[in-house]
């Protein structure tokens, strides 16, 4: 706009002696496509400065329309200003745009990761149970058939297996000297065999009080669900049939409802009957082990009932949880991404 | 029904890996489980020159056969072991005794072997595996200054040329 000034001048000197000025306005103002159409048209310099007041140049020469806008500027903008201004003031916005479209063409799945990091755990363990389908042959099948993805699946195993149970690590304890076993393999081994690492004869300081790794075991959990959901299962069976040895089932589920809503977040995003489940094994078996710690039980009780009371309870909450679900539409929508996913990962690994 | 289901199916799945030798019960022990483990193991991936496998129906007494390593005067001898494993196996050594007679200052006229990852220096993060190949380490290099038989370490340590051939003859005559 600072420009108007010296062009409302120019304006001015071009009015006061029309005929000095009229070959610096033609070379300034008019481009060379306008002029020979003039000359053609057989124009003199006023009506060379009134077309410019009143046709519109082609559409190439920028400055000449700021110029002649600049002329017209008491009148309504010119369609062209008003385009450059409307421009203007889509870029900002527009040039964002762009690559948010770019990923919704890219892939959808990108929306369902962002889900994912909004409820992190959630999903975490839905993939557990979403994999878990697709997942269920590749053990038997790392045997026969050695392609790449599943010898790195079979190193995977190795590696994560705890060295004391040779299983995948169940919530994997980790040593000072860098060892990881299973938590309870540890501390057993900690027990009978002295505080040294069983890999590499370290001192350990804190055998008893050993924490899980949570990265590791997270890790785990994602690689290889089948044997977690496993090995929780057992674990679970064998702590629950010595927790409904001591008391009442009744205890345990009210027990387990505090247990729930101590960790809310979880319990909120999940919607999913297994995961919920699953949950409140665990939820159990640690309360199990808090309470087997305190004091040895009598265990006099019938095993058997023990067992199929809690099949009982669990089968009750499962049927709660199902009940209480209203899956919100983005939510299930993630999942379904999530196991499209999951399903296609599969096949790149076959 | 799904705690049982899963315990049944995991027992089943590693009987099949193991080749169908042993039949799982409906119960397995945190020991019979990593022995299970160990088995299969093996029987993927056998440690060279060594194989070990359960004697019969019982999954805590194992027989082992070591070839005498190329080089040593038990050289192409088929050495028997007997292995039992304790119930807390992996956090008790297991016992091995050798079934195949042998002069070695390490192994006594009973077969009892002094080895000390199978005493003090046992690990739970050690295997039957590891300790087979162990063993035939120990064929390769006597422990003479810990002795069972003190007499062959002696003459290990005196006349190394008279206890090869000694022990080549054992071999002969025991292992082959």
């Amino acid at each position: 706009m600072a420009i108007e000034e010296p062009k409302q001048t120019l304006q001015d000197s071009k009015q006061a002696n029309p005929n000095a000025n009229t070959q610096n306005v033609d070379a300034v103002l008019f481009s060379p496509r306008f002029k020979s159409a003039a000359v053609m048209a057989g124009w003199d310099e006023e009506a060379l400065i009134v077309a410019t007041l009143v046709v519109e140049d082609t559409p190439d020469r920028q400055s000449k329309h700021k110029k002649r806008s600049d002329f017209v500027f008491k009148t309504p903008p010119s369609t062209n200003s008003r385009r450059k201004r409307r421009v203007q003031r889509r870029s900002p916005i527009s040039t964002p745009v762009a690559p948010l479209k770019l990923d919704e063409e890219e892939n959808s799945q990108q929306e369902c990761k962002e889900e994912s990091v909004e409820q992190k755990i959630d999903v975490k363990a839905e993939r557990n149970t979403e994999v878990n389908e697709p997942l269920e042959q590749t053990p038997d099948v790392s045997c026969s058939s050695p392609s790449p993805a599943l010898q790195c699946m079979d190193k995977l195993r190795e590696e994560l297996s705890c060295a004391i149970c040779l299983d995948i690590c169940y919530e994997p304890s980790t040593t000072p000297c860098g060892h990881s076993f299973c938590k309870k393999c540890l501390r057993s081994s900690a027990d009978k065999c002295g505080k040294r690492c069983p890999k590499c004869r370290q001192m350990i300081s804190n055998g008893r009080s050993c924490t899980v790794n949570t990265v590791l075991w997270n890790t785990i959990q994602l690689l290889f669900p089948n044997e977690v959901s496993e090995a929780r299962k057992s674990a679970a069976g064998a702590l629950n049939s010595q927790e409904d040895e001591r008391g009442s089932p009744e205890s345990g589920r009210r027990s387990n409802r505090r247990a729930q809503s101590v960790r809310p977040p979880m319990v909120i995003s999940t919607r999913d009957a297994a995961l919920a489940f699953r949950q409140q094994s665990e939820d159990l078996s640690r309360l199990v082990s808090m309470r087997t710690r305190r004091g040895t039980p009598s265990q006099s009780e019938d095993v058997a009932l023990a067992l199929r009371l809690q099949r009982e309870q669990s089968m009750e909450s499962f049927r709660r949880i199902r009940q209480q679900t209203r899956i919100p539409t983005p939510l299930s929508s993630a999942r379904a991404n999530l196991r499209a996913m999951a399903s296609r990962a599969i096949n790149i690994h076959r | 029904m799904m705690i049982g289901g899963g315990r049944s199916s995991s027992s089943s799945s590693t009987a099949t890996a193991a080749g169908g030798t042993w039949v799982s019960t409906t119960s397995v022990s945190a020991s019979g489980k990593r022995i299970q483990r160990e088995m299969s193991e093996l029987n993927a991936d056998p440690p060279p020159h060594c194989s070990a496998a359960p004697k019969g129906d019982n999954l805590f007494h194992w027989v082992a056969t070591i070839i005498g390593p190329p080089g040593t005067p038990y050289q192409g001898g088929i050495f028997f072991l007997d292995i039992t494993f304790p119930s807390d196996y992996p956090f008790q050594p297991p016992k091995v005794v050798f079934k195949t007679r042998i002069y070695h200052c390490n192994v006594d006229a009973a077969g009892n072997l002094s080895l000390d990852i199978l005493k003090d220096s046992w690990s739970p993060a050690l295997t039957i595996s590891k300790v087979l190949t162990a063993i035939r380490s120990v064929f390769s290099n006597p422990g003479p200054y810990s002795p069972l038989t003190s007499a062959v370490a002696r003459l290990y340590l005196a006349d190394k040329a008279k206890h090869d051939e000694i022990a080549s003859e054992w071999t002969l005559r025991f292992a082959k």
